[in-house]
Formats: C-alpha cells, structure tokens, sequence
C-alpha cells in the first residue's frame, strides 16, 4: 500500500497531535479528517474517537492546536466521537471510502 | 499484587508532586506533545530514540538503560510514575520495559494524559533539573518478553491474545486506523489467537476498567483459560504492553509475556502460519 503521511508508520502505533497528515493527496488510503471548533475557535486540548458500526472503539488521536484530526480507515460508515475538558462529548457519523479524503467539521 | 500497587489516580499524583524519591516520567511516541506541556515535575522519555537500539531490531542493553535512567536522574530506589499518551500505551510499554530490567517500583497514572487533560488539570512546559544518578540496571527479565519462536511453539497450546483492533486480526488493516497503511508483509494473525482489543480494557477516558470487569471480557467473553500461560502481542507490542499489563498487573496472572517482535515480525515471517478472518 501507499503512504499517504508524512511519518513511516513502522515508527510506531502512537500519533502525533491532530493524527499523521495527509501530504500528497490520499493515495490508496481511506482518508478521515476534520476540524473540530467550538464558538468558531479550535477545540485543543481535546481527543478524536473513531468508533465503528458497532460503536467499538478503533482508534483515537488527541486534536492539534488548529482542532484538527486525521484517520486512515477501511471503507464504510463510522462514528466520530469527540472528548474535550468540560465533559464535552459529540459524536459524528461518517463514511471513508478509499482514494478519498473525507472532511469533517465538527462544532461541540 | 493489588491495584494499588501498582495505579494510582491523577489526584494523588496532584497531591505528591514533588516529593522526593518519587519521579513523574512521560512516555509518548509524539515527543511534542511533552514539550507542548507536561505535568509539572516530569522527565520524557521517548520510547524510540530512548528505549530502541539504534541499529538492530531490538531494545536498548543492560548498560544503554543504567545510563538512560541515569542522565534523567532516576535512582535504583525511586519510586518511578508513568504516564502518556495513548491511553497509556507507551506508558505501559515504558512499564513493562522497566520491569524487564528490574526496576520494580513502578506505576502507572490511571488515564494517562488524556484523563489529566481532560480534568483540565495543570500542565507547565518547564523541564525540570534533576542531579546525574548511579542507576544499575538488572538482566533482562526473560519471562516477561517472548519471541517469535515462543509464538510459534504457543499454537494451539498456551492462550495467545492479539490485542489489535478486529479489522488488524482479521488481515483488513496491517495498521490502526490512525495512521497510514503500511506494516508487515501480510495481514491476518496467528492461529488460536483470542481478539481482545486493547481498548475494551479501557474505558473512555483512558482508566483501566475494574478488575471483575476485566476479568469477565478475557474470561468469559473472549475465553482465555486462565489456568495456561498466555502471550499478547499487537503490532509493535506496545498496545500488548498494556494488556501484558492488565493480565499481569492487575489481574495477577503469573505467567503472561509480551511479544514485542510482534505483528510486524510475525507477519513478515517465511512460512509461518497465519489465520485470516474475524475470530471463532
């Protein structure tokens, strides 16, 4: 398969605030990623959930300091759950499709 | 060996910073994330640079680990607390290396950086200074690592727990979802391994679950024979650390060996068998 990120991902499981970031374009990758604002301001520190069609958790990234995440999915439908201070939590259902970067923007 | 052996909450941390002999240590892939602000107190450690040799596939030597401890100013009879990101991936990685070369006292924040976080408790950006220390690191502790042809031998005899997400074991993904796709040669996992993904031991803000609930999700739900020895392995053997961590640790289970060599060794290897498909 491609690599879509900018970092090899032998380097580890763990990923950097806001999730690797998709440099030249998606390639072969099912591509999720978005924003997360809250009054039009990004939402740092915060933690971006992917859950998926039976709710189980699959992955998570903590934001970057634009509020912003990024997954690399299989194709299908998912839910995206955001945890911030302040018990803040909102959840998003959101296709990936391979070749495709989905864009979400999500406001909490 | 009970919880509080070897947990403890963000408030007690809160309420013991400071105090000599014990040190905050913060494990994190993304080493940033400590220089974009820690708990105040903490020392990094980046589990590649730090804790990986820097030519072979393998960890850092006896005396590579002494002077690591060392130059951050950990002694031998420090009580040292973990904690990271990840839900605490690394940190229990970081853990159950530091058990490997015999530093027993240890423990690990429950939730990490993400509960910290999310409590909104204070993080500053100062490094702290701490004096230079004599630390001698013991052998490695064998019955904690397990290799590949541990693995191998393992099929169908001990339990073996593969803690990646459902679609890593059934062979859909080499990787999580949060990064690119790319890893091993082939995808799938080693047969009569048990799907236990890490996460179900977590709950959502990064603690561990409660010992009977643990214990139901191996036991019950996901049927591991908790009278055989088992090996969890992931795909770096970092997410295994921390099941490594709850079967051991928590649940006391004596014999239960990380696999660090994991999916991405197993799964580059000739002729082994692999199993593909969701579990049984």
């Amino acid at each position: 398969m491609s690599t879509a990120g900018e970092q090899a991902s032998s380097a580890g499981c763990g990923a950097p605030a806001g999730g690797v970031k998709v440099k030249d374009g998606p390639g072969d990758q099912a591509v999720v990623a978005g924003r997360v604002t809250k009054d039009g301001v990004p939402v740092a520190p915060g933690y971006a959930r992917l859950l998926n069609s039976d709710g189980e958790f699959v992955a998570e990234v903590p934001l970057g300091e634009d509020g912003g995440f990024t997954f690399y999915a299989a194709p299908g439908a998912w839910t995206l759950r955001v945890l911030a201070p302040g018990d803040v939590r909102a959840d998003q259902v959101v296709s990936a499709e391979i070749g495709k970067i989905t864009e979400v923007e999500l406001a909490v | 060996m009970s919880r509080s052996d070897v947990l403890v909450d963000a408030g007690w941390v809160a309420e013991h910073l400071g105090d000599p002999g014990i040190v905050l240590v913060e494990v994190d892939e993304d080493t940033s994330a400590y220089d974009k602000g820690h708990i105040k107190g903490a020392v990094k450690v980046d589990w590649k640079k730090d804790l990986q040799d820097p030519v072979r596939r393998d960890f850092v030597d006896r005396a590579g680990f002494g002077k690591l401890l060392s130059e951050r100013g950990i002694s031998n009879d420090d009580t040292v607390i973990l904690y990271g990101g990840n839900n605490n991936w690394f940190a229990a990685y970081a853990y159950w290396y530091f058990k490997l070369y015999g530093h027993h006292n240890v423990k690990l924040l429950d939730g990490g950086r993400k509960k910290w976080e999310l409590d909104s408790r204070e993080m500053v950006t100062e490094v702290p200074h701490r004096e230079v220390t004599h630390y001698h690191a013991q052998e490695q502790d064998k019955s904690l690592r397990a290799f590949r042809d541990d693995v191998v031998a393992a099929i169908g005899v001990l339990n073996l727990v593969d803690v990646r997400s459902p679609d890593e074991f059934a062979g859909r993904l080499l990787a999580p979802a949060h990064l690119p796709q790319e890893a091993a040669q082939r995808g799938g996992h080693v047969p009569t391994a048990k799907n236990v993904p890490w996460s179900k031991a977590a709950q959502e803000d990064g603690t561990f679950k409660t010992d009977d609930d643990l214990r139901t999700l191996y036991g019950d739900e996901a049927g591991l024979d908790f009278g055989k020895d088992t090996i969890a392995y992931c795909r770096i053997g970092e997410r295994s650390a921390h099941t490594w961590f709850v079967l051991h640790e928590l649940l006391g289970q004596p014999n239960v060996k990380n696999y660090d060599g994991s999916w991405t060794e197993y799964g580059s290897l000739v002729g082994v068998p692999i199993e593909l498909g969701d579990g049984k």
